[in-house]
């Protein structure tokens, strides 16, 4: 955690100043400093124009006042002496007159941390005029085919950083950029998607996307299809953005409680039990590459690579500082990014091997249905094709899905490289997704949904 | 750095007071120009509670929950708008309009913003969070030629603002260059000194922490009183947001906006563990003060609505097929958010959200405005920005248009859509409006304003049918509370839509509960299947904190009323 003299936002030093000064301030018995500080940049194209385009500094203060068990904290963006002493006795004194929190735990003295990385130059560097070329790009592209350009580029570097009035400090500089292009024909009948997600810009591939998209977009023009349960290959995205909604399942406590998939009939939890088709192991890792993220949380635990499920055995569940103690085992952190371990099948072979089924770009709007078995709705969306005797035979209508996450990962027939995904449906940078395309036997396709 | 947040969801924390109506309220005097001297209901602060130590606060704050009460009203008092805005503050937001006139410019707008915001949670019988944010920052959009560009920042010195107004102009300006466009801005009014406050008499961020954490208590507490209940979790989530916008026109309007969301999630969980049913979304949230929160009786409903979670574990799950649905306004509003809501923003149905919401069936202008049969003829909404209590409530938006009401859909046929400025002129032809409906809002210092959903909402019948008299239209039908699993496609065709309570209605009467309930369809026939919809006294604001839209994403807090409706031979789903 050198450091970096050229990192957006304020630098490490400042940082370790600033937070010093804070817990100077403080007369708590404990306290402790959250800080997000950095820039984000974005620039939007809709009608094949660039409708928005901006960028913003930020640092954003959490103080967090403990007295005994009574806890508090204050936000405020900033950050001249009078404005933090006032912002530190208003924590102060909504704390003071907060009835206790019962599970709250001491503040962490310092840890130690396995170095992540994850700050890039080429993207804590990325000019407007950058984003501006590559959203020129697609909409030339999108143009020569007649076709109607809309994408989003977010560009976010800083860091995070949270110390302790019992010594803890550490900080973590992380950038990100996400860009997605949707293209549509001028008649609003045809529409396709391509989008990456890295840390380093380098590894954003804005000419492939609009390729991509483009090529997808002149591919898809729906034809009927009956709703069913189908052998289905999802891409990557469409993996990841089912998978994102994994992460908060690896936590005990619900499971414990009776209020989870891993919550064993009877009481207790499913720990050690083979649950899922046993090509399926799903870790973390905050120094994943091209995915990292903050070897630590919010309150300053250690985040270390953890294996949830291995070989499809749920192998470990996340425990709080207050449920580990309860329980008298040791916390474990959940995860901050996911990746899914890849397989050896190309997305050839496995339409080559499917006699019927469909091929997934991505999803919409996917919301929880059944906590107990994981389901979820939502809708495919920008290239759905069905595959017939080993070869996409045809582009065909979108649908709704209801599917338990659980069962697919059951029914995993052939699993592809593993990929980081701009998994958010909103295209922002988000949690880090690494996941490979899976072909899953009985994906529900319950009902047909007539957008485009 | 990392935005590790999942996508915010609409409608995860909202509730209404079960089976009660809020009459429909509109503001006589919305608004207060510079030359209009009439003001509305407006908030004094009450220092006394501020000066109560800790325990007489507890005995107050725990008396005046049992009791109901609200405080004193302060009304026609002066005005308190924009708090803490000074005159340095006005002047600071003038010299950036200054700036990026100088630097090139055409037309600009700038703001200063802040914005409070206060999250009480309890679990069970503990707190689980006392939070308060406060962040406060000044912005600049700046048009040059046919382009935007915006910047932000947080530091108020003079050389950060000017600094802040010369890159949104060479933002604008190399945007300009690398894809130009044109863009007309529709005429709007001058408004030099203008001033709005949210009505309220109660801000809450007067009302001590103790007083709103002593009430969460009580809730979880009358609702774990219930059998095989385990687990309840409130909060009070308070906003108040202070405004000031200068236009390189010539308006400089002040603004303070507030808003509230108590929240309940209750669970039964079965004796042997194998099942868990939750209540959820008992109440809605408001743009008001304190007092709506007083005035719900969260403490006294609690077990009611613990029962309901309770008697979930036995009640049976449906058989689907075809149903008559009778749909509370607590379920409805969020069915109108999703699919008369989004499909009728502009923007949306001209290809500008086509990389992330969608785009819209509603589409395209010329073959539905004034053509499009969305319903019955019975069947009206409007948008509107003036309605008393409702969250996307203002005085003027972010381009200083004044708040408005107008029609959306008429007689069941769709007349015209949500708009800014920019917006207008792209149907004036078909509508004949030129003007903006005031449309437009950013969620803070930091994002930029585009359009964003007002108020819209569906006007009760004339004649005065009561839920009786609705539920006694129905032969077999399930009657649905509270918002549930929303999903719905990108173009707002297909939806699947949940609900938090369903009850099975056989011969005019509730006659059972049941569980397990979607209901799915295509919204054009969804809305074609409306039959009897209730009167004014069964008019009721529902509401979310959580609309998303926009990239970067933007949270927008809008509330849509509605009377309870009846709806024929609907698709049920069995979602277990």
């Amino acid at each position: 955690m050198a450091n970096n003299p050229t990192q957006k936002g304020l630098s490490s030093d400042e940082l370790e100043s600033l937070t010093q000064r804070i817990l100077t301030m403080s007369t708590a018995d404990q306290c402790r400093v959250n800080i997000s500080s950095g820039w984000r940049g974005y620039t939007r194209v809709a009608t094949n124009r660039i409708t928005s385009a901006g960028g913003a500094d930020a640092t954003d203060i959490t103080i967090t006042s403990v007295f005994g068990k009574r806890v508090a904290s204050v936000n405020t963006n900033t950050l001249d002496d009078d404005s933090l002493r006032d912002a530190v006795r208003r924590a102060e004194s909504a704390a003071r007159l907060a009835p206790e929190t019962p599970e709250y735990m001491p503040e962490l003295a310092q840890q130690s941390y396995t170095d992540s990385g994850g700050y890039y130059q080429s993207t804590g560097e990325l000019e407007p005029l950058t984003r501006a070329e590559a959203a020129a790009l697609a909409i030339d592209q999108a143009k020569a085919n007649d076709q109607i350009a809309a994408s989003y580029m977010d560009v976010q570097a800083g860091s995070n950083t949270v110390a302790t009035s019992n010594g803890l400090f550490a900080t973590h500089a992380s950038t990100g950029v996400a860009y997605t292009l949707t293209s549509r024909t001028v008649d609003g009948l045809q529409s396709g998607w391509a989008g990456d997600e890295a840390n380093d810009w380098n590894n954003i591939e804005s000419q492939r996307i609009a390729n991509d998209a483009v090529r997808k977009c002149r591919d898809w023009r729906k034809t009927d299809l009956e709703p069913g349960e189908y052998t289905a290959i999802l891409e990557p995205t469409a993996v990841g953005m089912l998978m994102l909604r994994m992460m908060n399942a690896f936590n005990q406590r619900p499971a414990d409680e009776g209020r989870s998939y891993f919550s064993r009939t009877g009481g207790g939890n499913r720990l050690g039990e083979q649950l899922f088709d046993e090509r399926v192991t799903i870790f973390s890792d905050p120094a994943y590459e091209d995915a990292q993220t903050a070897p630590f949380t919010s309150q300053g635990e250690a985040r270390e690579r953890t294996t949830w499920v291995n070989n499809g055995t749920l192998e470990n569940l996340s425990r709080s500082r207050f449920w580990a103690d309860q329980l008298g085992e040791t916390p474990l952190a959940g995860p901050s990014n996911l990746i899914m371990a890849g397989g050896n099948d190309s997305l050839e072979d496995m339409i080559a091997s499917t006699e019927r089924g469909v091929l997934l770009t991505r999803f919409w709007y996917i919301r929880g249905l059944n906590p107990r078995i994981i389901s979820y709705t939502g809708l495919t969306r920008d290239g759905t094709f069905l595959i017939e005797d080993g070869k996409i035979s045809r582009p065909v209508t979108n649908f709704r899905f209801n599917q338990s996450l659980a069962e697919m990962l059951q029914n995993v027939e052939m699993v592809g490289p593993a990929t980081r995904v701009a998994a958010s449906e909103n295209s922002s940078v988000s949690t880090p997704i690494v996941v490979p395309t899976l072909k899953v036997g009985g994906f529900n396709l319950s009902s047909v949904s007539d957008a485009i | 750095m990392r935005n590790s947040r999942a996508t915010p969801e609409i409608g995860t924390d909202l509730f209404f007071a079960k089976n009660k109506s809020v009459p429909i309220s509109l503001i006589p005097a919305n608004h207060r120009g510079s030359l209009d001297p009439t003001g509305s209901p407006i908030y004094v602060p009450d220092n006394s509670i501020q000066t109560l130590s800790r325990r007489d606060f507890l005995k107050l704050s725990s008396a005046a929950a049992a009791a109901g009460m609200a405080l004193p009203a302060f009304l026609h008092s002066p005005p308190a708008a924009a708090q803490s805005m000074t005159s340095t503050e006005r002047e600071l937001l003038l010299m950036a309009i200054d700036a990026a006139r100088a630097a090139g410019a055409d037309y600009c707008d700038a703001r200063i913003i802040r914005t409070q915001f206060e999250a009480i949670g309890a679990r069970e019988q503990m707190i689980t969070q006392v939070q308060r944010t406060d962040s406060f920052g000044i912005n600049l959009r700046a048009l040059v030629g046919g382009s935007w560009g915006f910047s932000a920042t947080q530091d108020f010195s003079r050389d950060a603002v000017a600094n802040m107004a010369r890159e949104a102009v060479a933002i604008a300006a190399a945007n300009n260059e690398v894809a130009p466009s044109e863009t007309i801005l529709a005429p709007v009014d001058v408004f030099p000194d203008a001033d709005w406050v949210t009505p309220h008499t109660i801000d809450p961020f007067e009302v001590p922490i103790e007083d709103k954490a002593a009430l969460l208590l009580r809730i979880n507490e009358e609702a774990l009183r219930v059998n095989n209940v385990r687990f309840s979790s409130s909060s009070i989530l308070s906003v108040k947001e202070e405004r000031l916008l200068a236009t390189s026109e010539g308006s400089v309007i002040r603004q303070t906006l507030m808003r509230i969301n108590p929240d309940i999630n209750i669970t039964a969980v079965a004796p042997d563990g194998s099942d868990f049913q939750t209540r959820g979304a008992v109440v809605e949230p408001a743009g008001r003060g304190y007092e709506y929160v007083r005035g719900l009786e969260l403490a006294a409903s609690a077990q009611g609505w613990a029962e309901e979670a309770a008697e979930k574990l036995q009640a049976p799950s449906v058989e689907p097929g075809k149903w008559d649905l009778v749909l509370h306004p607590s379920n409805l509003w969020l069915t109108i958010h999703e699919n008369i809501g989004h499909p009728t923003e502009l923007d949306r149905a001209l290809g500008f959200e086509a990389n992330y919401a969608g785009t819209s069936f509603i589409y395209p202008p010329e073959d539905v405005i004034n053509k499009l049969r969305m319903g019955p003829p019975h069947l009206q909404f409007e948008g509107n920005r003036t309605e008393f209590g409702g969250c996307a409530t203002t005085g003027w938006d972010d381009e200083g248009v004044p708040a408005e009401a107008w029609p959306i859909i008429k007689d069941g046929v769709f007349v015209d859509y949500q708009t800014t400025r920019e917006q207008a002129a792209w149907i004036s032809q078909y509508t004949g409006i030129t003007r903006s409906h005031g449309c437009s809002c950013g969620q803070n210092w930091q994002t930029m304003p585009f359009q964003r959903m007002p108020n819209v909402s569906m006007l009760p019948g004339e004649a005065d049918l009561s839920e009786d008299d609705v539920i006694g239209d129905t032969e077999r039908g399930i009657y649905i509370e509270g918002r549930g699993s929303y999903s719905i496609d990108q173009q707002r065709y297909n939806i699947q839509f949940g609900g938090q309570v369903f009850w099975e209605i056989r011969n005019g009467r509730k006659f059972r509960m049941i569980r397990d309930v979607a209901y799915v369809g295509r919204t054009p026939e969804f809305w074609n299947a409306l039959d009897t919809i209730g009167g004014p006294g069964t008019y009721y604001l529902g509401a979310s904190f959580g609309d998303a839209k926009g990239q970067p994403i933007q949270v927008n807090a809008v509330s849509h009323g509605c009377p309870i409706s009846l709806f024929r031979d609907i698709d049920i789903i069995n979602t277990s």
